[in-house]
């Protein structure tokens, strides 16, 4: 067995033992299931108590995108980037706020997916379902993508050699397809809980890892403190980060993340209002410092360590004028993401000996867990969407719930290995087009934010109409195309200055969040005053309620 | 009370990792400018004050206003 890219076997050792555990909970949860139901196998029973609850929410919400693509965006474009850390409270706010709705109406209607809400509350079984699971579907696929993605580049650092990125790609996929399979919520939340303390762990041992690496927290900021200008202000090296788009971007990260479909069932899932009451305090004190005290040192650390401008003082870039992170950490655009990895690998045995390579090894394994529970919650997720809002509903109402079960296991497997098929593709094409995570993650978060008018709508205010909601999704739906990379693959260059334009002031879920309110107010207005109210707007008796 | 906690909630919001960065965000074009505040990137200390401020809202409210019964 060759060394692990200077670590030893420490890191077989500890990634052997953490997959095992990974498995026995999968087991163990496919053995404590209650009853043969989608109730039993997508929401635990409903009877999630606050420390699984807080936890399996946390390790949700944090993704690669937070052991690899936030600590990479600060390595490029500065210390900007770590105000992204404020959305966390937002969130946490949100999970109370929202949540708590959320859980009281599930458990009385017996609601299993967002659609089921959604459309009951508009009275539209068919159009909006299906709208809704779509939205589902658009967040939930690129978030996997991204995680069995981060597999692989962690795989590609630790295991150097041929074919190391997809081994790492369909070890992570493999996995977390087998417990999530077999255990459903159960498992997913269990192993959820220990995934979101390494996670927790990894992340606030990361930043302690980065500033001890420089010397202690003195010198670590006095190196800082030396960065070129752009580093230590806005909007950042690349130009990227106004303030305008940090503030849409956290904002509705926030939001849109907390009204995904991975987290509305674990809302459900959640055993009382106090449970969601605690997570939310929770979640929003700890998972702040984590970013804060944490992952975001990394990023600056990294900058001082590696930095970004060759010995002329000028920034390396690529002939369109890209910037590039040290030849050290990579050769692309693509690849500021990978500064954790080799900040650890290279700076903490050399540092710490033994003890060094065990910390380096925990936060590796933290770098899997992150991705594999977000992994496996929306993997999950996308099993019920497809499962009961198209099959049950519309393939084969009157399916029994054990022919349901197999149908979301098959649904399961066939997801993964999709996701995994467009993860090696797009690593073995020349320009890798699933690119940077953060940016694949906030145009998942962008899909999932356009739920927010009708789900504030719902819990709260109770105007809006069916025709409304589904018009302004849909507008929401299609601003975010308009403005995604994917417009330029269909259409090219058409609207391209004013699109770009647009793209530089706000985020592109903000775009699609405007439109999708100001259509949906207004059909609901115009709509609102010419039917009757109890058709247009739906069954939302039971909100009154 | 209750009104004071939101809209302080609110202003966090905007000012943190919003258009507040204007009112500390150092000029790169100034030579004179100064890029720390208290031996940290001033944008940094920014964004832990107002964190401050928003964590403090929540547990008022978690103590206040959230209900734990709200069956």
């Amino acid at each position: 067995m060759s060394e692990v890219g200077g670590l030893g076997q420490v890191p077989y050792v500890i990634l052997g033992l953490y997959l095992v555990l990974l498995l026995i909970f999968g087991i163990v949860g496919y053995r404590r299931r209650q009853a043969e139901s989608e109730e039993d196998y997508y929401l635990a029973g409903r009877s999630q108590g606050w420390v699984v609850s807080s936890l399996t929410i946390m390790a949700t919400f944090f993704s690669s995108f937070a052991l690899l693509g936030a600590p990479g965006m600060v390595y490029r474009d500065g210390v900007v980037f770590a105000l992204f850390s404020l959305n966390v409270p937002v969130a946490g706010v949100a999970i109370y706020l929202l949540g708590s709705r959320i859980r009281r109406l599930g458990r009385d209607r017996g609601y299993l997916t967002p659609a089921d809400m959604i459309a009951d509350h508009y009275a539209s079984p068919v159009g909006l379902r299906l709208l809704v699971a779509l939205v589902g579907l658009l967040y939930a696929v690129p978030y996997v993508v991204i995680q069995i993605q981060a597999g692989g580049i962690l795989s590609q650092q630790l295991f150097p050699g041929r074919d190391a990125f997809e081994i790492g790609a369909c070890l992570l996929a493999l996995i977390t397809m087998v417990y999530v399979t077999i255990g459903g919520m159960r498992s997913v939340a269990w192993t959820d809980v220990v995934q979101g303390g390494l996670l927790v762990g990894g992340m606030l041992l990361a930043g302690v890892a980065a500033v001890w690496v420089l010397g202690g927290p003195g010198p670590f900021f006095a190196a800082v403190a030396d960065l070129p200008p752009k580093s230590l202000s806005a909007p950042g090296t690349t130009g990227r980060w106004t303030p305008e788009l940090l503030f849409t971007a956290s904002l509705f990260a926030s939001l849109g993340s907390m009204i995904q479909p991975a987290q509305w069932m674990r809302f459900y899932a959640a055993r009382s209002s106090d449970v969601l009451r605690r997570s939310a305090l929770i979640f929003a004190a700890v998972l702040t410092l984590c970013f804060f005290f944490g992952v975001m040192l990394v990023g600056l650390g990294g900058q001082v360590l590696y930095p970004l401008l060759d010995a002329a003082g000028q920034y390396r870039t690529t002939a369109a004028g890209a910037i590039l992170p040290h030849p050290s950490v990579g050769s692309t655009p693509g690849e500021f993401d990978q500064i954790l990895v080799v900040v650890l690998k290279n700076h903490l045995p050399e540092l710490l000996g033994p003890a060094g390579v065990v910390v380096a090894t925990l936060i590796l394994v933290a770098i899997m867990a992150a991705a594999m529970s977000t992994a496996d919650s929306n993997l999950h997720a996308l099993s019920a969407l497809l499962t009961h809002d198209v099959f049950d509903s519309f393939v084969r109402p009157g399916a029994s719930q054990h022919l349901r079960m197999w149908v979301g296991r098959g649904v399961i497997a066939a997801v993964t290995v999709l996701a995994l098929i467009l993860v090696v593709i797009g690593h073995r094409s020349a320009s890798n087009p699933l690119g940077m995570i953060v940016i694949l993650g906030l145009l998942a978060i962008a899909f999932s934010t356009q739920l927010l008018p009708m789900t504030v709508d719902m819990l709260y205010l109770r105007r809006g109409t069916r025709q409304g909601a589904m018009a302004g999704l849909i507008t929401g739906l299609l601003t975010i195309f308009l403005l995604s990379p994917f417009w330029g693959m269909v259409a090219g260059d058409a609207f391209g200055s004013l699109l770009a334009s647009m793209k530089r002031m706000i985020d592109i879920g903000a775009w699609g969040l405007l439109c999708n309110t100001l259509v949906f107010v207004g059909v609901s207005w115009w709509l609102g005053g010419r039917q009757d109210p109890s058709a247009a707007h739906g069954s939302r008796s039971h909100v009154e309620s | 009370m209750k009104a004071l906690l939101i809209i302080l909630f609110l202003l966090a919001v905007v000012l943190g990792a919003g258009p507040g960065i204007h009112l500390v965000n150092p000029d790169v074009t100034d030579p004179e400018a100064t890029f720390t505040t208290f031996g940290l990137p001033t944008i940094y200390v920014w964004g832990l004050l107002w964190y401050a401020v928003q964590f403090g809202v929540i547990l008022v409210a978690y103590f206040r206003y959230w209900n734990p019964d709200d069956e």
